[in-house]
């Protein structure tokens, strides 16, 4: 969940609420949603808060939600935007990967170190959000009076031009550094260079932003030194690059609102999008940025009504409204419908329901008053379920312990330390006519794997359960025995037969260990298990190379072969660090049905 | 006189003249010591004996003892090889010889405190002079070590072993002996004693066990039965038991069951179209990267419905309804059917709304249930790579948000856990979404017991569900540590699990 960093006397500067203690502050603002997580070194509350509301990543987007909490604001807000000088000519050699640009000019700004640094702030923030790590949108901020426009044709206004560069080519001094370098050698060379590479690792030409000066910003990696805002700019220049034209420019509204709410005039850029350039079809080659316009979404009072449970007149639902920062409209019909205009600044308005929400948030969510709903259906288990626990029953009863091992295992676990090879058993063998169990090495089947796993320890999904059930006996040496051991489980292996290319099943398996255990032992239990369910056993001779040769059989249930049952080998043993003999089996839940 | 057989042996067996310890009886009577020790003081009790006890110091060498036993003390070490170095005529650094004589860590310190205190030299501005006329072979506490070794090093009896007192506490402080006491118990017979079996004592004729053949013949009329020591502690027996977290798992079960929930099931390994695109969950949302989920090395899933991936597809793109809006996100269907393990039992409540896992379901209806789910996060003391999840679902005309509270209520309840605080949250797949926060119910602590919400339209909607559909989502290990108190979940689940913590869990209900 994102997490924002707010200084709590700017805060109040912001909202006008001076009087207000810091307690009261982190109180209010739980009630927006925004968890207090701690302090800062430098006296930064920290709050974290759920990513649906991106406008609140920095202080001024915080004191805005306050001020319609409090009441000092009402219904949607839209600053003046001055008509446009500047122009971002987007050229036809801009890589198709990352097409689209957006921007805005906003003057009169006065960058104080807090407000520049929560400026930066609220770009990383976005970057790290909406932006998805810059893949999708990378913002850049330029003090424009380092900018030299370079005017197309005498007497035009001044333009910059997003296009693409050869890797290799021209040169520019990114920030943080002190040397010319091109596009390649900041990937190479720079810290953030080194950081993003991956985002543009690959293309033939990379993004990049020209004045008549030259190279200036090299997005999304990183801006030049030349254009770098300081708290001496008075003027900037946004400008964000990406793969989708409406996020960038959803981006573009939060950092302009920003800006404006801390006295900035933000001025429209041009965007024009060249002949054979990718162009956002939706909304034409030529755009006038930002686009602060207001969307429209019509919602019922009834539908408001039913979701939240309580009786509105509409004149409390337009209040709640006014007081989420939207507006809203209604005409008095015998089906009430409100038109409600919702902020450019808001990015998580995708369904009337979302405005729902909105009243619900605005009335209090606390103050409704829970009932239990009156709609009759019938509870139940299902089958499989009711099985399990059966059989856990019985397991029980004959003095095993009931465990609850991993479902992920390595492929060392699965085989090697139990003498099996993957790929020998299952349906990695079977014929199609018999049961996969039946196929081969019980146990043998193909693995189910990660795809590059992060642990050794976990690359795949367990074959069988007996490898668990002994690398918990491996575990617990040092406890008492007889240590009587079973689980019910979950097991998959590969079988391409399958809806998702995996055969699930559930096993049945238990152990004894114990000095005197044997064959015997286990048989007997597991005799006892079937006369529980009216199964019919039969254990015929087999080998399995988990087991002591002579001491190993099929388990046979109802004339179908669904297990093994044996002494472990004794290599087995020794290889997990056992000391006492260990008789075990496993076999198919589904075979006590 | 009549005694039981075993007082009877222990009698005959002591000695008014000499004190016999309980051991030498015992392999005299070919009775167990602590069968010997319980009859000397039942007689004891007659007064036909006196019991005594004499207490001895015993020594046992620590791991640290024995390692010196071969390496050599650290100082002596120190000493040899600074001697080696020709510190004998001059100081030598210090670094140097730490080096040489191989001594690491905390022995440097051991070293350098008992080398001064011996007398085996001097250290001045980190250089070492060491005494020629030192001699480390005949140090105490050397020559203690060895003779304790030798002796076995363990379970020693201090006053056989010919060492000074004064050197034992050194190695005792030095934590290079451990020293202990053994209590050695002796009988002999008093003058009563004497007097019995002077007299002549018979042995009672007892019956040990109720056989068969006693109950059959009859016998056991005129059987005396041998007294047990009832308030003796006997072995503990040990059946099985369910596991402490299926036990917690079935308790949801009931109460679920009994709420008229119908339980669900379905893959484990599955296509991200159900874990994630029916969800609403867009492409590129952090938590369907890599680094979030397993995703398995299978083939893609073919068999998703084609009419149902498209309008899946329609909501991502466009959104749902006149006045929806989809995600500005790409949209494929490739990566919509790639196999993964589930990251929440979510999908299986998309399968039974959609109808492919039966029927097509109408309201109302109400469907849970409690299995495993797989998440890539750290394993530590509350984080697993697999858990339970508890997830529920109720569809209805016309649910509203107080019914979501009124059943979640219901279900803590029973769980002790009253006054839910519903804090409003967000979902890609709900709205409205609350974060549910209760009382722990010992430590008074309020703690996140769940995430619930109301189905979002763009998520029932391409499921063909047009009526509300409202759920939640708990890890059961979460009730599990509540009702445990459990600290590490890894006790519990998994194969790191401690059988003994499994066998001694409170059974809860």
């Amino acid at each position: 969940m994102p997490v924002v960093d707010i200084d709590p006397d700017e805060l109040r500067e912001l909202t006008g609420h001076e009087e207000k203690d810091d307690e009261e502050l982190k109180d209010d603002l739980f009630g927006l949603g925004l968890e207090f997580e701690g302090e800062t070194d430098d006296g930064m509350f920290q709050f974290e808060f759920a990513p649906d509301r991106l406008d609140r990543l920095s202080v001024e987007g915080v004191a805005r939600s306050l001020r319609y909490h409090y009441g000092d604001a009402r219904g949607v807000y839209v600053p003046n935007t001055n008509d446009p000088e500047w122009t971002i000519e987007v050229d036809e050699s801009v890589p198709d990967e990352r097409p689209f640009v957006t921007g805005a000019v906003v003057r009169g700004v006065d960058l104080d170190e807090a407000a520049l640094e929560s400026l930066i702030q609220l770009q990383e923030k976005l970057h790290a959000t909406m932006g998805r790590g810059r893949a999708k949108g990378a913002i850049g901020i330029h003090d424009l009076a380092m900018v030299k426009g370079a005017p197309l044709q005498e007497g035009a206004e001044p333009s910059i031009t997003y296009r693409g560069v050869n890797p290799d080519g021209d040169t520019f001094v990114p920030l943080d550094a002190n040397d010319e370098l091109t596009p390649n050698e900041v990937l190479d060379e720079h810290d953030t260079g080194t950081t993003y590479a991956d985002l543009v690792e690959g293309l033939d030409r990379y993004p990049a932003i020209y004045d008549e000066l030259g190279l200036f910003s090299f997005p999304p990696v990183i801006n030049g030194k030349r254009t770098e805002v300081t708290t001496g700019s008075r003027e900037l220049l946004v400008e964000l690059t990406g793969t989708d034209q409406w996020t960038i420019d959803r981006m573009c509204n939060i950092i302009c609102y920003a800006l404006s709410a801390r006295g900035a005039t933000i001025e429209a850029v041009e965007v024009n999008y060249a002949d054979g350039a990718t162009h956002p079809g939706e909304y034409g080659a030529e755009l006038v940025r930002p686009n602060l316009d207001v969307d429209e979404k019509s919602v019922s009072h009834d539908r408001i009504e039913t979701l939240l449970g309580v009786d509105f007149e509409p004149e409390e639902v337009v209040d709640c409204f006014e007081r989420a920062g939207l507006d809203a409209s209604y005409t008095l019909d015998e089906d009430v419908t409100y038109e409600v205009s919702i902020p450019p600044y808001r990015v998580d308005v995708l369904h009337p329901l979302d405005l729902v929400d909105d009243v619900g948030r605005a009335y209090g969510f606390d103050n409704l008053e829970p009932r239990y709903p009156d709609v009759g259906t019938v509870g139940g288990r299902h089958e499989r379920s009711r099985l399990e626990d059966a059989v856990r029953t019985s397991l029980v009863g004959l003095g095993f312990e009931d465990l609850l091992n991993f479902h992920m295992t390595s492929g060392t676990e699965n085989y090697d330390r139990m003498n099996v090879e993957p790929g020998t058993g299952g349906a990695a063998i079977a014929d199609g006519e018999t049961a996969n169990a039946s196929a081969g090495v019980f146990g043998g089947g193909d693995p189910v794997e990660i795809t590059e796993p992060y642990s050794e320890e976990y690359t795949q999904l367990r074959t069988w359960a007996l490898p668990s059930l002994v690398m918990l006996l491996e575990r617990n040496t040092h406890n008492a025995y007889p240590q009587d051991v079973a689980e019910v489980g979950f097991v998959a292996e590969r079988d391409d037969a399958e809806e998702a290319n995996v055969a699930e099943s559930r096993r049945v398996a238990g152990a004894v260990a114990r000095r005197d255990a044997s064959y015997e032992a286990a048989k007997g239990r597991l005799q006892a298990l079937c006369d529980d369910f009216g199964a019919e056993l039969a254990t015929p001779r087999t080998e399995h190379p988990s087991f002591i040769e002579g001491r190993a059989a099929d388990v046979e249930i109802d004339g179908e072969r669904v297990g093994v049952i044996g002494e472990l080998h004794p290599a087995v043993l020794v290889e997990h660090d056992l000391e006492v003999p260990v008789a075990a089996f496993e076999f198919e839940l589904d075979a006590l049905r | 006189m009549r005694l039981p057989e075993r007082q009877l042996a222990v009698l005959e067996a002591a000695s008014a003249t000499d004190e016999r310890t309980v051991a030498e009886i015992a392999a005299e009577t070919d009775l167990k010591p602590e069968t010997v020790a319980g009859a000397a003081f039942d007689l004891a009790d007659e007064g036909l004996v006196e019991v005594g006890s004499a207490t001895d110091e015993t020594l046992e060498l620590t791991d640290e003892g024995r390692t010196y036993v071969e390496a050599g003390l650290p100082e002596t070490r120190l000493y040899r090889a600074g001697l080696d170095a020709g510190a004998d005529a001059e100081p030598v650094s210090m670094g140097a010889v730490i080096g040489e004589a191989g001594l690491d860590g905390p022995e440097v310190d051991i070293a350098l405190a008992n080398f001064a205190r011996k007398g085996f030299g001097s250290v001045d501005g980190g250089e070492l002079s060491v005494d020629p006329d030192a001699d480390p072979d005949t140090d105490p506490e050397a020559t203690a070590l060895a003779a304790l070794a030798d002796a076995g090093g363990a379970g020693l009896d201090a006053d056989a072993l010919d060492v000074d007192e004064a050197v034992i506490d050194q190695l005792d402080s030095r934590g290079l002996v451990a020293v202990g006491e053994s209590v050695t118990r002796t009988v002999r017979l008093t003058d009563d004693g004497v007097d019995a079996l002077m007299t002549g004592v018979e042995a009672t004729e007892t019956v040990g066990a109720l056989t068969p053949e006693l109950l059959a013949s009859g016998e056991w009329r005129d059987a005396e039965f041998a007294e047990y020591n009832v308030e003796a502690d006997a072995e503990t027996a040990r059946g099985g038991r369910k596991h402490v977290l299926r036990r917690t798992a079935d308790r949801v079960k009931d109460v679920l069951v009994g709420m008229g929930f119908q339980e669900m099931e379905g893959p484990h390994a599955d296509a991200d179209f159900w874990i994630n695109d029916c969800l609403f969950m867009p492409q590129d949302h952090p938590a369907r990267t890599h680094w979030d989920r397993f995703a398995l090395d299978v083939d893609p899933m073919e068999g998703i419905p084609d009419e149902l991936m498209a309008r899946v597809e329609a909501a991502h793109r466009d959104g749902w309804g006149v006045d929806g809006d989809g995600y500005h996100s790409p949209w494929s269907a490739d990566f919509a059917r790639e196999v993964a393990l589930r990251g929440h039992t979510t999908s299986l409540s998309m399968r039974y709304l959609s109808g492919i896992a039966g029927a097509e379901l109408g309201p109302p209806q109400r469907y849970f249930s409690v299995e495993k789910v797989y998440r890539n996060d750290t394993l530590d003391p509350t984080h697993l790579l697999e858990f339970f999840q508890i997830e529920g679902w109720v569809m209805a005309e016309d649910l509203s948000v107080r019914d979501l509270m009124g059943t979640f209520e219901e279900f803590y309840r029973q769980f002790g856990i009253t006054d839910i605080r519903f804090k409003p949250h967000y979902n890609p797949y709900t709205e409205p979404s609350f974060e549910l926060f209760g009382e722990h119910p010992e430590t008074g602590e309020e703690i996140e017991i769940g995430n619930s919400g109301v189905f979002r339209e763009e998520v029932t909607g391409p499921l063909g569900v047009d009526c509300d559909v409202m759920a939640w989502g708990l890890a059961l290990e979460r009730l599990a540590m509540l009702t445990t108190g459990a600290e590490d979940i890894r006790d519990l689940h998994g194969t790191l699990a401690d059988i003994d913590f499994l066998r001694n869990a409170e059974v809860s209900y």
